[in-house]
């Protein structure tokens, strides 16, 4: 049973989705712009819309504005960066392997990643954010390796794909506590780095994710034909003439490499990976060219509606974002676990 | 689906007779029993001497005594409660784990992949946030239902509710369930500002601030637990010919399943309250015990008391090794050795779902 037999009992229900894309996907885009907008006055310290659109505006003089473009800003932005990466890295995954609980926590990416990142922020203290991405790409990209290697017996098949990554995730994630353990820094602050948070962030943080998404997601929304042809199944899509193998894992490696871009600078987390996808093809059909985008503005919604929440909800409190990213994806996982089982 | 993991029950002639003899070597059982007995022992003995300050055994007849002395102060108070609470968290967790892999006929059934102590550990902080004095029995008993309800969801979630869910949807189910209950954990940890000592505590599991009052509040439950479960090694043994056969033996399936579930329920929920999700415990113990003396529950169910014990008490003290006076807890320990032991298991499933 695979997605496919979901999307196909909404077709009807979205035909509309699937005749005039472009006007959803507009849709979709203009909210998110709204609840950007929207979301730059939610936290701890109030302010006004007006403030906002004057900020934003052009006047950047007064404590309003500096609220708005240190704290709130870059807030903003990387929820459409971060969103963006975990969805499509989502998205590309579960094309490649074909399987629609494939996610970036799933296959030990996020645990592994946070993992990398942890043990180079410990090793050497004071270590610049630049030097923390190579590190928790590394950390994802050696977790999926093991994976797919232990996954591997005669054929990687997606359940024990799915099964060995729980257990390599569990691992990684007693080698995070270690690492906090063995170096205790402020216990509480640690663990809200590691659950997700974009509390803190400044525009550096923007920088440092920028690039990856820059260059991977148009790479990869280039190539949505590919993870089509891959989708028709391996002897089909070499007979298209396709390099089935050599082609999966290069879009493996990018969708590893942009859920640990993600990780490194948000933590982790969880769940936006494996649902923003679904809820992408269940809107707009199967086919990645469309799907891809909507992933990612999915994703975007996602991540700017989590950190809101955990802004929002009890201020000054802070309720990392993949904690809401958890609690809202874990039903839905479950929901679709119950859905494909049928 | 084959719910045989290593020597698969062999119903032979005297199955006709309502007596199904299970193949097991006394041998092995004699020589598992030794081994058992000698790690305890040591493992008590090593247990109570290193720490953050190393103290002679010597100490320790005056310990069990007097006390008259700081050192042997620290034995009575500190250490001695820490190695027996590790002890009786192991043999609770791994007699749970062996129970439910026989009531759910699955072989990645166990109370930490299936939810069951997340589900504990929940309600336990829940209640703790509103009620910050709350501890002891109603803390248990608080436990109980948290167990419950989450066992039951993940049961509901991943099937029908009869045994036959397979192995993949229940660990996927549990797994999700789990890491949801665990971030509500989380949210909860945060919003309680005091709590943050114990966070690790509550979310990996370990025993580093046990007192004899955790032992005092385990022990009924851990005692009523596996006394129940020793009652049931033979039902159980019957259950794992497989439903119809134990039906045709005059077995009433259900009421096993439910008793048995029961006694997971207590064992777990028990076990959490005092020592948090101490991890893989209960799926590794039973797998690891199968191995070595077969698959009759009559002398499973006590091996695997023995050998989670055991587990749990190394796990713990390799822990006070890693860089003292900062300790690992011993989930940690347990996490990095069960994952191994997970994958194992995950490469030898045939389905194909």
């Amino acid at each position: 049973m695979t997605s496919t037999s979901i999307v196909a009992q909404h077709v009807r229900r979205t035909s509309l989705a699937k005749r005039h894309p472009a006007v959803l996907m507009g849709s979709l885009g203009a909210l998110a712009v709204l609840l950007s907008i929207y979301s730059l006055k939610v936290g701890a310290t109030q302010v006004s819309f007006g403030n906002v659109l004057h900020a934003l505006v052009g006047d950047k003089s007064d404590q309003a504005a500096a609220i708005v473009f240190d704290f709130q800003l870059p807030r903003v932005l990387l929820c459409w960066l971060i969103g963006t990466a975990l969805a499509v890295s989502g998205a590309v995954m579960q094309g490649v392997i074909r399987n629609p609980l494939a996610a970036p926590d799933i296959v030990g990416v996020t645990k592994g990643a946070g993992f990398g990142g942890m043990l180079l922020l410990l090793a050497i203290p004071g270590v610049p954010v630049v030097a923390v991405v190579p590190a928790a790409f590394t950390g994802g990209l050696a977790a999926a390796a093991l994976v797919y290697l232990l996954a591997y017996r005669r054929g990687a098949t997606p359940v024990r794909i799915a099964l060995v990554g729980i257990a390599v995730s569990a691992a990684f994630e007693a080698g995070i506590r270690f690492l906090l353990v063995r170096k205790p820094l402020d216990v509480s602050a640690a663990l809200i780095w590691l659950t997700g948070s974009l509390f803190g962030r400044s525009m550096s943080a923007v920088l440092e994710t920028l690039p990856w998404v820059l260059v991977l997601v148009p790479l990869i929304v280039v190539w949505a034909r590919k993870l089509d042809v891959l989708g028709l199944g391996d002897d089909l899509a070499a007979g298209l003439g396709e390099p089935v193998e050599k082609t999966r894992r290069l879009l493996l490696l990018f969708a590893v490499a942009l859920a640990a871009a993600a990780v490194a600078v948000a933590g982790t987390i969880g769940f936006v990976g494996l649902i923003a996808p679904h809820m992408a093809r269940r809107v707009f059909g199967g086919k990645h060219l469309a799907s891809i985008p909507a992933a990612a503005l999915f994703g975007v919604l996602l991540m700017l509606f989590a950190d809101m929440i955990g802004r929002g909800l009890a201020p000054p409190l802070e309720i990392p974002a993949g904690l809401v990213t958890a609690v809202v994806g874990g039903p839905y996982f479950l929901y679709l676990l119950v859905k494909t089982g049928k | 689906m084959s719910v045989s993991v290593g020597t698969a029950p062999q119903p032979t002639d005297d199955a006709a007779h309502r007596r199904p003899k299970i193949v097991t070597s006394k041998q092995r059982v004699a020589w598992a029993s030794l081994v058992l007995l000698v790690l305890v022992v040591a493992g008590f003995l090593w247990g109570v001497s290193i720490g953050s300050q190393h103290i002679s055994l010597s100490h320790l007849p005056g310990a069990i005594f007097k006390a008259d002395d700081s050192d042997e102060l620290i034995l009575q108070s500190i250490r001695m409660p820490r190695v027996v609470l590790a002890l009786c968290v192991g043999a609770a967790l791994a007699v749970a784990g062996a129970l439910m892999q026989a009531v759910a006929a699955n072989p990645l059934a166990a109370p930490e992949i299936m939810g069951v102590n997340a589900g504990a550990v929940f309600v336990v902080v829940l209640a703790i946030t509103v009620v910050p004095s709350l501890s002891g029995a109603p803390t248990i008993l608080l436990s109980f239902g948290g167990a419950a309800a989450a066992g039951v969801s993940v049961m509901l979630l991943a099937g029908s509710g009869r045994g036959r869910v397979s192995p993949v949807r229940l660990a996927l189910a549990g797994v999700t369930a789990s890491s949801l209950l665990i971030s509500l954990t989380q949210v909860l940890i945060i919003f309680d500002e005091n709590s943050t000592d114990s966070v690790l505590f509550w979310l990996v599991g370990g025993v580093n601030f046990a007192g004899w009052q955790d032992v005092r509040n385990l022990l009924p439950w851990l005692v009523l637990g596996l006394l129940g479960a020793f009652a049931m090694a033979r039902p159980l043994n019957l259950l794992a010919l497989g439903d119809d056969m134990a039906r045709g033996l005059g077995q009433n399936v259900e009421r096993t399943r439910m008793l048995g579930s029961v006694l997971v329920i207590v064992l777990c929920g028990a076990a959490v309250s005092v020592a948090g999700p101490v991890a893989f415990i209960g799926l590794i113990v039973p797998h690891i015990m199968r191995r070595v003396v077969g698959s009759s529950y009559t002398v499973l169910l006590p091996l695997c008391a023995a050998g989670g014990g055991v587990l749990v008490l190394y796990a713990d003290i390799v822990s006070r090794y890693v860089k003292p006076p900062f300790e690992v807890p011993a989930g940690v320990v347990t996490a990095l050795l069960g994952a191994p032991i997970f994958v194992y298991l995950a490469r030898r499933q045939k389905v194909s779902s």
